[in-house]
């Protein structure tokens, strides 16, 4: 980030880090770079995460605040007025894709700027139902399936039968039917029906879920896709909403039972050095040029991801947009440099754009350079179908390389409790190589030097998902 | 077998809790007119439709929000320093001192005599739908519960797991969790008496009743 782009535009801004964990800590770490002041939250349960520390030690007088709740927004509302905030960072998960607090944010008496997506647009696109129908509209292609949310029993099964009768028209020897919530997100309450005898229970497991989790029994029925790469397109517009531009594409291809990403890739494929069955590169540019047509006719004004899904055959399907940064924008930023500035930090491109600054340079100044691999280490239980850990790590090292950055909110003093209240992630490891062969090399190089132990209060000893992530090492960006 | 007598004499040496008030959320805090050594009521009627003594307002995106007394007390303590300012979630308001109702010990006589069964992780728990069902449409001491019976579903860091039920075969007679609450490991969630103690833990109650009296 250059000094001379940081102009008036970000002075007298205060910011409200509306989250927790490694998210929140890079986001203080972006409003550092760019100069503005933070404030931040912490539950009581999260007194001891690396983010409460961090905003003690940088964050200066007025800046960390105990809330009772991340998911109570009028908690943050005083928090931002008490301590004079005039935007609010919403990160990822809780309120970053509720067009509902986006707009309370913009429209309430003291307004202040949220830093996302406007909130129309969260409404548009982050309902995966008109996400599907503004698609199909521009001709982009989008998964076989339900375009509304059925909350009808009987109606479900009709859908499901649909479903099934169609893959058994095309061929398919194995079909499946895909049951998701759809108030969901990150890949929560989904699940699959390979039998149709057992349609009417998932449906209703996944709609109590729904309930209990969303406050909404809408839910999705999907063919199910197998055999597939899950690819994303990373989009950052500034406010004028007119000249999108992406970074890259990745692939979160590598992911737990429960659909979860483990393993992100960025780009997407390699055809240069690996042989696909299918133009690898075609997939990509179309890929990339369908969510920037979709970004540009909705004039999206802020960071966002476009999530597909690539058949065998090389067939782009439009699973969703993620209104948001996402968990993985690290991976996509390692391998970009923007010409003229050098590398990339989306958190902070996220800020300055979302305060009112224009984005100042065009696709073409955008380069990519080698390949980048993410771990997600996670405590879970990759054998008892990766269920949480919950206890105490006791012992957190790794060897520190020129190509790794470590984000993690595990503090340097141990032992750390992991809260039960929030995903049991623990750090995000961005590898980088000049050729996948490279990345996937210090990528194991990486997980050989973790030292990762802990134990809970029955005395079992800590299970997490390294031995996971180092067995799928050789599969990545393999179709 | 438990001696009840000898229960209610450890409870009756020291027949009171300490209740701190704590601020449910943040924002601007006003006392009021309180001193130390006074009473003050908690929610009372037949569905505690009248909230307790207002300790104080708790104001937060322009709302006031009354805090009131959570049951029955003295006054030990209030944190008078905090008054005016903008106080966060979970900040100590006010320490009552809480004589024991007759329903409370009943309740700690009753956890000393069911087989509790406790949440093996620290999370929420939820009764599966069908248990849920059940409980709704008669009560829980209609429920009859067997060994290995998926009676729960766990939830944590967002993922839910069932849970199935150890011990007795038996009635629910107390819960003692609530929709959407945290619990430790190691909490009860139930307590389960088989059937032909019903009688046993019915005289028990009795006893409490006529035992202890309330100040």
């Amino acid at each position: 980030m250059s000094s001379a782009k940081t102009g008036n535009i970000l002075h007298n801004h205060k910011i409200l880090v509306a989250n927790r964990g490694e998210i929140a800590m890079r986001i203080m770490r972006a409003c550092g770079k760019l100069g503005i002041p933070f404030a931040a939250i912490h539950t009581a349960e999260d007194a001891a995460s690396g983010h409460v520390l961090l905003a003690r030690a940088k964050g200066g007088e007025k800046s960390l605040f105990r809330v009772s709740s991340y998911h109570d927004a009028n908690e943050l509302m005083s928090v931002a007025d008490e301590a004079a905030c005039t935007a609010v960072h919403p990160g990822y998960g809780f309120f970053a894709e509720d067009f509902r607090f986006a707009r309370r944010v913009t429209k309430r008496d003291r307004k202040m700027i949220f830093i996302g997506p406007s909130w129309k647009i969260i409404r548009e696109l982050g309902d995966k139902i008109n996400t599907k129908r503004l698609a199909r509209s521009l001709g982009v292609p989008t998964v076989p399936g339900s375009d509304r949310p059925i909350y009808d029993e009987m109606e479900a099964e009709r859908i499901a039968k649909t479903i099934f009768e169609f893959q058994e028209q095309q061929g398919i020897t194995h079909p499946l039917v895909l049951v998701k919530a759809s108030a969901g997100g990150g890949g929560m309450g989904i699940e699959e029906v390979y039998d149709p005898d057992q349609f009417r229970s998932v449906y209703r497991r996944v709609r109590n879920y729904a309930l209990r989790q969303f406050k909404d029994e809408g839910v999705l029925i999907e063919q199910r896709i197998m055999d597939f790469n899950h690819l994303e397109v990373q989009i950052v517009s500034d406010r004028t909403g007119s000249n999108p531009v992406h970074f890259g594409t990745r692939n979160c291809s590598i992911q737990s039972t429960g659909l979860q990403k483990r393993i992100e890739v960025a780009p997407g494929f390699t055809p240069q050095a690996l042989r696909y069955s299918f133009d690898a590169q075609k997939v990509l540019d179309d890929i990339v040029a369908y969510s920037l047509k979709m970004a540009r006719s909705v004039g999206y004004d802020n960071v966002g991801t476009w999530e597909w899904i690539v058949t065998r055959k090389g067939e782009p399907f439009l699973m969703e947009v993620n209104t948001r940064i996402q968990v993985e924008n690290g991976v996509s930023a390692r391998i970009a440099k923007i010409r003229g500035q050098g590398g990339v930090d989306l958190i902070a491109e996220q800020i300055r754009t979302g305060l009112g600054e224009p984005l100042g340079y065009r696709q073409d100044d955008i380069d990519f350079e080698g390949v980048g691999i993410e771990y997600r280490l996670i405590a879970e239980d990759p054998d008892s179908n990766f269920t949480p850990w919950v206890g105490r790590i006791e012992r957190f090292d790794w060897k520190d390389a020129p190509w790794l950055t470590m984000l993690t909110h595990v503090p340097d003093k141990l032992p750390y409790e992991i809260p039960t209240e929030f995903d049991p992630n623990l750090a995000l490891a961005i590898i980088h190589g000049k050729d996948i062969q490279e990345a996937k090399a210090r990528g194991a190089a990486f997980l050989d030097s973790l030292s990762l132990t802990g134990q809970n209060d029955s005395g079992a000893s800590l299970k997490s998902n390294a031995a996971f992530l180092k067995d799928n090492t050789e599969r990545i960006l393999l179709f | 077998m438990i001696d009840i007598s000898e229960l209610l004499d450890a409870i009756k040496s020291s027949p009171y809790r300490e209740i701190v008030v704590a601020a449910p959320h943040t924002g601007r805090m006003s006392f009021a007119a309180l001193e130390t050594g006074m009473c003050v009521h908690g929610p009372q009627g037949q569905w505690k439709e009248m909230p307790g003594t207002t300790l104080g307002t708790l104001e937060r995106e322009g709302n006031p929000k009354p805090i009131c007394a959570p049951e029955n007390g003295e006054i030990c303590r209030i944190h008078k320093e905090l008054d005016g300012g903008f106080v966060e979630a979970g900040a100590p308001l006010v320490v009552l001192r809480h004589m024991l109702t007759r329903d409370e010990v009943q309740r700690i006589i009753l956890q000393k005599t069911l087989y509790l069964f406790r949440a093996p992780e620290r999370a929420k728990y939820y009764f599966t739908p069908e248990t849920d069902k059940k409980i709704r449409a008669t009560d829980a001491h209609s429920v009859t519960i067997r060994d290995g019976m998926e009676l729960f579903i766990m939830s944590r860091m967002k993922r839910e797991v069932p849970l199935h039920y150890a011990g007795p075969d038996g009635v629910i007679y107390e819960i003692y969790f609530k929709y959407n609450e945290n619990l430790d490991a190691g909490a009860p969630l139930i307590g389960v008496c088989p059937r032909d103690h019903l009688h046993v833990i019915q005289d028990m109650i009795a006893r409490v009743q006529t035992e202890w009296t309330e100040t």
